[in-house]
């Protein structure tokens, strides 16, 4: 039996006043006048509660920047859903957030870039990183459920004991320590952002020293960088199986990178209910269950714990989206990951200069 | 943190309850959990004014027949697990 969603992952714009680097957006990003407006939304909620959901992530791009946030959190509360609000903090005012507060949002995860201010800076591509901090002291002083979610990689991992140590000093119940994923603007970055083998095993040394030594006082959940695993990611519980996001315009995705996959129609809510979508689109079912994978998934034991991996990772570094996922040692494509670790292991100094040169770089852009 | 007998726990924020009856779960941030049974029990009663000596006590009342020392085991355990997680405060 096919079971509902749980989750709805809500990029209500992409509109952004960071740049990051590493930004999960695809690079084709949905211009502000195609967006959904304030019903149409409160519509996808209705009937994301009716289907059974639970929660709903208010993403981006800056949710913030859509001036009708407060309304969209009221009407998804209204719902039942928990409302999550996935934010830079950029926009962030004393009132406005009393009135998300009032209107029912459950949690807030907010991000830092760096515990460094240039480096957050330089990685975002504008000068958010005081203003993020003056926010988190409000959001803390209003006793809301908080995370803080730190992005990780090579030019940052070396400190990530002062990141966590800033953490601490902002005291939200959880901290996301989350190696970056290499899709959207990240995979276009992957070479300065990639860390060594080193730097991967010494950060997961700290990160569970610290949760040892944290147990109780803040909840730390780590993401750790697939490419160096052994096994794959279950990206987002299997395609079509637990989750779904939706895009400013309102195309309905599995996952946030989906649209790079060439040959899939992806259908909309403007079109067609989201029930309909689920469980009948072609798209859901296209690497739902497990008749469209191949050998050694096919036959292997873990292809019901990890589902065979990123159906856009495969696809990205393959150029097959059926393939197995690539970061699998036991992939036929591992090889092509191998070959990218090898290089990145081999430079000495990792990749530090790379920071001061900007045309190494391709910051995130606006949507137009 | 250990839980005492005074203590009085209780839901930490960005914790609720969604849904009724066989459906109703616990819900937080990143997840959710559907808890049955004496878990179940334990959780609908920490309400931040019972202590945990009173939760005991009703559920040893709604359980009679079960063995005192283990239920009072069993929920210690399970209120510091989720305690850990930062689901549950006292």
């Amino acid at each position: 039996m096919l079971d509902t969603p749980l989750a709805l992952i809500a990029e209500i714009t992409h509109r952004c006043p960071l740049h990051c680097v590493y930004c999960s957006n695809p690079l084709q990003m949905v211009s502000p006048p195609s967006e959904l407006s304030t019903r149409e939304w409160e519509t996808v909620f209705e009937q994301g509660a009716k289907l059974g959901m639970l929660h709903v992530h208010l993403s981006g791009g800056e949710p913030l920047a859509r001036e009708d946030l407060t309304q969209l959190v009221s009407c998804a509360h209204g719902c039942g859903l928990y409302t999550n609000l996935i934010t830079s903090g950029i926009g962030l005012s004393e009132r406005r957030w009393d009135e998300l507060v009032a209107a029912g949002l459950d949690h807030i995860q907010l991000s830092f870039q760096d515990s460094r201010e240039a480096g957050a800076n330089w990685i975002a591509g504008t000068r958010a990183h005081a203003v993020k901090l003056e926010n988190a002291l409000m959001i803390r002083r209003s006793g809301v459920a908080f995370t803080i979610n730190i992005v990780v990689h090579r030019q940052n991992v070396d400190h990530l004991e002062e990141m966590i140590a800033l953490a601490e000093s902002l005291q939200p119940e959880r901290l996301e320590i989350a190696h970056v994923q290499y899709y959207g603007w990240a995979i276009k970055n992957r070479e300065g952002l990639l860390p060594s083998r080193t730097q991967v095993l010494e950060s997961l040394e700290k990160i569970s020293a610290a949760q040892r030594r944290l147990l109780g006082t803040m909840q730390i959940d780590a993401v750790i960088p697939d490419y160096y695993a052994r096994f794959p990611k279950a990206c987002m519980g299997g395609w079509g199986r637990r989750q779904l996001l939706i895009d400013p315009c309102g195309t309905v995705l599995p996952c946030h990178a989906a649209s790079v996959i060439p040959g899939l129609q992806f259908e909309n809510v403007r079109d067609h209910s989201l029930e309909w979508i689920w469980c009948e689109s072609a798209s859901f079912q296209k690497f739902r269950g497990e008749d469209w994978m191949a050998e050694p998934c096919r036959s292997c034991d873990r292809r019901i714990q990890d589902f065979g991996g990123c159906r856009c990772q495969a696809f990205m570094i393959t150029g097959d989206a059926t393939a197995t996922d690539p970061v699998c040692s036991l992939a036929p494509a591992h090889g092509l990951i191998e070959q990218q670790l090898l290089r990145v292991n081999s430079i000495a100094s990792p990749g530090k200069p790379a920071i001061e040169q900007e045309e190494f770089w391709s910051y995130r852009s606006q949507p137009k | 943190m250990h839980l005492g007998d005074f203590s009085r726990p209780r839901l930490a924020a960005g914790c609720r309850w969604a849904g009724e009856g066989e459906n109703r779960m616990l819900v937080f941030p990143e997840g959710a959990l559907r808890l049955q049974g004496t878990a179940r029990a334990i959780l609908e009663r920490c309400d931040g004014s019972r202590t945990f000596v009173q939760i005991v006590q009703e559920l040893e009342t709604a359980y009679s027949g079960s063995d005192a020392a283990k239920v009072r085991q069993d929920a210690i355990a399970f209120l510091e697990r989720l305690q850990q997680k930062r689901l549950v405060d006292f």
